[in-house]
């Protein structure tokens, strides 16, 4: 698959990168999931007082993927960033039902804004492996030693590829299934928007490359040159 | 509350819970009182010059004694001891009776900070977390709340990535606008503020021991005017020192963020900041480093008020009061004693009024006065412990020190500051962060003609130099540095453009900003900002036309790689002589000439680049505002003419053309007569003895008082052969030349600072100097001249 991903990207989109900016309610797991991106391994993160900004080669395609924090006071300034933005990529904790409802409507007023409106969104519904709901113990320490043993299950729907190509599938939890995200984001009421949920777990980095590789082969447009 | 120094008296301003605008036009927001931002300004705001010109005392009258010997008056310098015996007539604060009274100041020497002054050196402590819910927030504000908007502070107290690095400083300025209708109400303000801050003083001294309390505890009216009387007389004597508007309020922020795996989501960030009129905020940065650790440990406003009160108990109020013009002589200079004296007589007159407090009114015992001894510091005598006052071992810092949790922590706070130096930072450092990469692959820029004056290769800081003086947007973006750096850069290139002379520069900066001021600061037409979030550089609203001219400089990414359509050819010309120029600044680096050195050759930069502003203005318009000359010096047969002096009138015509710069913004030259003019005429050009004679007996004719004699040590500083060209007028054909000369001299070794320039005339020129003396007094006998006379008798014959 890589070999013709690569090919038909290079068809796509002459140059090969690609701007994604990462948004969701504080502690989603933005930050942990762009070090996983970036250095293959989770990282013990700490609250992101601004932003963090990496750039992430996968396939050949260079994503410059911003970070940028999430607490509600500093929610205004994620305008400042959606300049040129790409590709939207939308945290959320699927196991955080409580503040559903106040990420929807984040994400919509994200999504409404004119600036944003040629970029594609991707969802990742994160914290897959959490089963008890929203865990009380800090996260980064929960997630690194969380990991629950993926077991076949023929009958969900939410199949995706792993980093090794593998099929997995995740295991049942309280965790929202892309499905609920789906609905409780509102997504299907977007009109003239590409969007896709991924289930994913930040950790693990399940979910994270399907995510990138959804995004690169359903940009549209070559970047705009970048502007000085 | 007020502002502490050098203000004239519609600076002092005070900063109070009523309502001022926040500087954004038409705003009526009552409520935000303190912003990140200036109020709006026309673009020809920066270069007004309404203000009456201040120059330095006139000449004084010319029957003053000038004839004392300077070789004997020169010896009174470096010693202690001997100074307070030749200055104890100068101990009384009411009327000094001196020498000779052009030898020192006019001024009454005063205090830069005085004691009991209702001034505190800082005015606010702040606090500010990121919640992990809710993100920056204030925590605490002491003595009071700053009005305005709190949550814009507290973002600015957590700058962009903090969470990356355990540490980082921020700076950033608060400007506050007060309008005519307020002053009013201010003033009635201010004694209700000064009640409700010696309550919150006591209630502080309830909890914790204030040690050191001069504040004055009156809450009588009577103080209140004593208070305003200091206040007029500040203003007769001092210089314009702000410009521009009530002065700014300096913020130095520090930022830790700890981690910790026992709170949630594993980290701590807490900022602690500390708001003061000082432009040298650098000194407290020990005492936040200790006042924030302590506030991890106990987060709550007694910890702020026990900084407060430390910061505060502070005493400065031996550093004497400088002059611009003394001021600038000591900064160009390495010498150590410069103007000890004027230290020395702080502490005399200190003593005296120790000695009045004791023994009551009557006759202050002289004898007890010597009792108690004055040393320099570091010496012998001051390490063996003599408890009293000493004097700096080095007259460019004053030591002082600040007592937190019973332990002294030194502070070293510089006693001449120019205008637009704040903070600490180094001009050495911003030159080399643009040249070093500069000299290993420049990156041409896009050719702008106030900007490229030596083509798209001109020299980064050239180019930054020429934006700030023509007002452009400019930032600083640093990714991936600590705040601290980028605001360090900015500062250090607000003192760079400024040279000491021109001004405005801070008052549009912002050492750190972020993207929430973004708006705002797109309000301003000309700005030096300094930020590390790379999302400036791709913002929409930083590319509209409006922003034209918006100048990045950054150190990781070549932000101009791709912007260069123009000519590549390598300007080969250096028509303004910048290269030589930027040549000889890299040289003086790498030689390790030393800050002081690079500083000095900056102003000399900004001079030149003013001269020929001038110059060009007159040329091209027939006048110039950065020249205000008084016409009644301009009849001296060729003494005449200002600006900048030109070997010839081709290389004045290169450069000029070379110059294509109007927008300038200065302050006013102090004197009608261009004494830097004369000089460099002396300096560069061959003058016939004629026109040699004319400078000369200008420089005698017009160069009398104590100010004008600074003024002289200025043009002729002792890094540029000091009085080398002055002495030669020794050697001039003519005779009255030589003694004209020779009295000239004189004044200028008898001068405070002046005998330091003699110090270091060459003994060629001194021998010259005494034989002329010689001669002209063994004439005088001859003709049975009284001695005392004799001078103003060759005044009025000139």
């Amino acid at each position: 698959m890589g070999g013709q991903l690569s090919k038909m990207m290079g068809k796509i989109f002459g140059s090969k990168e690609m701007r994604l900016l990462m948004l969701g309610l504080d502690a989603a797991g933005k930050t942990t999931i762009l070090y996983k991106l970036k250095l293959g391994q989770d990282v013990t993160t700490i609250p992101t007082v601004g932003f963090n900004v990496e750039t992430v080669t996968y396939k050949n395609v260079k994503f410059n993927v911003w970070d940028v924090g999430g607490q509600d006071k500093i929610r205004p300034l994620w305008r400042h960033y959606f300049s040129g933005t790409q590709g939207l990529i939308f945290v959320i904790d699927s196991a955080d039902r409580a503040r559903i409802d106040e990420a929807k409507q984040e994400l919509h007023r994200i999504i409404n804004d004119r600036e944003m409106k040629d970029s594609l969104l991707l969802v990742f519904a994160n914290k897959q492996d959490i089963k008890e709901g929203r865990s009380p113990r800090p996260f980064p320490l929960t997630w690194s030693n969380s990991k629950g043993l993926p077991r076949r299950s023929p009958t969900q729907p939410s199949a995706v590829w792993g980093r090794h190509g593998m099929m997995l599938t995740m295991i049942p939890t309280t965790a929202m299934k892309p499905q609920e995200v789906t609905d409780a984001l509102e997504l299907n009421k977007l009109k003239d928007k590409v969007w896709y949920v991924v289930p994913s777990c930040a950790t693990t980095g399940e979910g994270l490359l399907e995510g990138l590789a959804w995004l690169s082969n359903n940009v549209k447009a070559p970047p705009a040159p970048a502007k000085k | 509350m007020t502002s502490i120094h050098g203000s004239l008296p519609q600076h002092t301003r005070t900063t109070t819970n009523q309502s001022y605008s926040n500087g954004q036009p038409g705003a009526a927001n009552p409520r935000a009182s303190l912003s990140s931002f200036p109020s709006s300004r026309s673009a020809s705001q920066m270069s007004h010059s309404s203000r009456p010109s201040r120059s330095p005392q006139p000449p004084i009258a010319a029957d003053t004694d000038r004839t004392s010997d300077p070789s004997s008056r020169s010896n009174k310098t470096s010693s202690a001891g001997s100074r307070t015996g030749a200055s104890s007539q100068h101990s009384s604060l009411s009327a000094p009776k001196r020498y000779n009274p052009d030898a020192q100041s006019p001024r009454r020497l005063r205090s830069q900070y005085p004691r009991g002054s209702i001034d505190n050196h800082v005015e606010y402590i702040l606090v500010a977390s990121f919640d992990i819910d809710r993100g920056p927030v204030m925590e605490h504000q002491y003595p009071v709340a700053i009005t305005g908007d709190e949550h814009m502070l507290a973002e600015l107290m957590l700058p962009d990535q903090a969470h990356v690095r355990n540490q980082d400083w921020t700076i950033f300025f608060l400007h506050k606008d007060t309008s005519q209708e307020e002053d009013e109400e201010e003033a009635k303000a201010k004694a209700e503020r000064r009640r409700r801050r010696k309550r919150r003083k006591d209630r502080a001294a309830g909890l914790i021991p204030d040690d050191d309390d001069e504040e004055p505890d009156e809450d009588s009216e009577d103080d209140e005017d004593n208070d305003d009387d200091e206040w007029d007389d500040e203003s007769t004597d001092s210089e314009p020192e702000g410009g521009e508007g009530p002065p700014l309020i300096y913020v130095l922020n520090l930022v830790n963020t700890k981690q910790d795996k026992t709170v949630k989501r594993g980290a701590v960030v807490k900022a602690m900041a500390i708001c003061t009129r000082h432009p040298f905020l650098h000194i407290y940065k020990p005492l936040l480093l200790l006042a924030l650790e302590e506030y991890f440990k106990s987060p709550v406003p007694e910890t702020l008020a026990m900084l407060y009160d430390a910061v505060n108990g502070m005493d400065l109020s031996l550093m004497p009061k400088l002059s611009l013009l003394e001021r600038h002589l000591l900064l160009a200079s390495d010498n150590k004693d410069l103007f000890v004296e004027k230290f020395a007589q702080m502490i005399e007159m200190r003593m005296a009024e120790d000695q009045k407090e004791l023994s009551q009114p009557n006759d202050a015992g002289k004898s007890m006065l010597k009792a108690q001894e004055i040393s320099r510091a570091g010496t012998r005598a001051h390490l063996q412990g003599s408890p009293g006052y000493s004097i700096p071992r080095d007259t460019h810092e004053f030591e002082s020190k600040v007592l937190y949790k019973g332990i002294p922590i030194p502070v070293k706070v510089p006693t001449a500051v120019m205008p637009e130096t704040v903070g600490d930072f180094s001009l050495i450092k911003l030159i080399q962060t643009f040249s070093d990469p500069h000299a290993k692959s420049p990156l041409p820029f896009p050719v702008h003609p106030h900007l490229t004056t030596n083509g798209p290769n001109t020299h980064p800081v050239i180019v930054l130099a020429n934006a700030l003086l023509t007002q452009k947007r400019i930032i600083f973006l640093g990714h991936n540095m600590p705040s601290g750096d980028v605001a360090e850069a900015v500062l250090a290139a607000c003192a760079l453009a400024s040279g000491g002379l021109l001004r405005g520069f801070t008052r549009h900066a912002f050492p750190y900003t972020d993207l929430t001021k973004i708006d705002d600061l797109l309000k301003v037409p000309g700005f030096i900002a300094g930020v590390t979030n790379p999302t400036f550089e791709n913002h929409p609203r930083m590319s509209t036309p409006i922003t034209e001219g918006l100048i990045y400089f950054q150190q990781q990414n070549p932000a101009f790689a791709n912007l260069l359509g123009g000519p590549t050819t390598t300007a080969t010309t250096d028509l303004t002589g910048d290269m030589v120029f930027m040549g000889d600044i890299l040289k003086s680096i790498v030689a390790r000439r030393g800050e002081r050195a690079i500083r000095a050759k900056w102003r000399d930069w900004v001079l030149k680049f003013t001269r020929i502003a001038a110059a060009f203005e007159e040329n091209v318009y027939g006048a110039s505002a950065l020249y205000i000359g008084g016409d009644e010096y301009e009849h001296v047969t060729g003494a005449g003419g200002h600006g900048y002096v030109w070997a010839d009138d081709a290389a004045k015509q290169k450069e000029l053309a070379g110059n294509d710069l109007a927008q300038v913004y200065t302050i006013r030259p102090l004197k009608g007569l261009d004494l830097h003019h004369l000089h460099d005429r002396l300096r560069s050009q061959k003058l016939n003895p004629a026109q040699s004679r004319d400078v000369y007996m200008a420089f005698a004719k017009y160069v009398h008082s104590y100010d004008e004699i600074c003024l002289l040590l200025t043009v002729a500083p002792e890094s540029h052969a000091g009085l080398f060209y002055l002495a030669l007028g020794l050697f001039h054909k003519d005779k009255d030349v030589r003694v004209k000369t020779a009295h000239l001299l004189e004044r200028v070794s008898d001068h405070m600072a002046g005998q330091h320039w003699w110090r270091g005339l060459s003994r060629f020129e001194k021998l010259a100097y005494h034989r002329i003396k010689r001669e002209a007094e063994a004439e005088m006998k001859l003709k049975l001249e009284k001695e005392g006379l004799g001078p103003e008798v060759e005044k009025r014959v000139s």
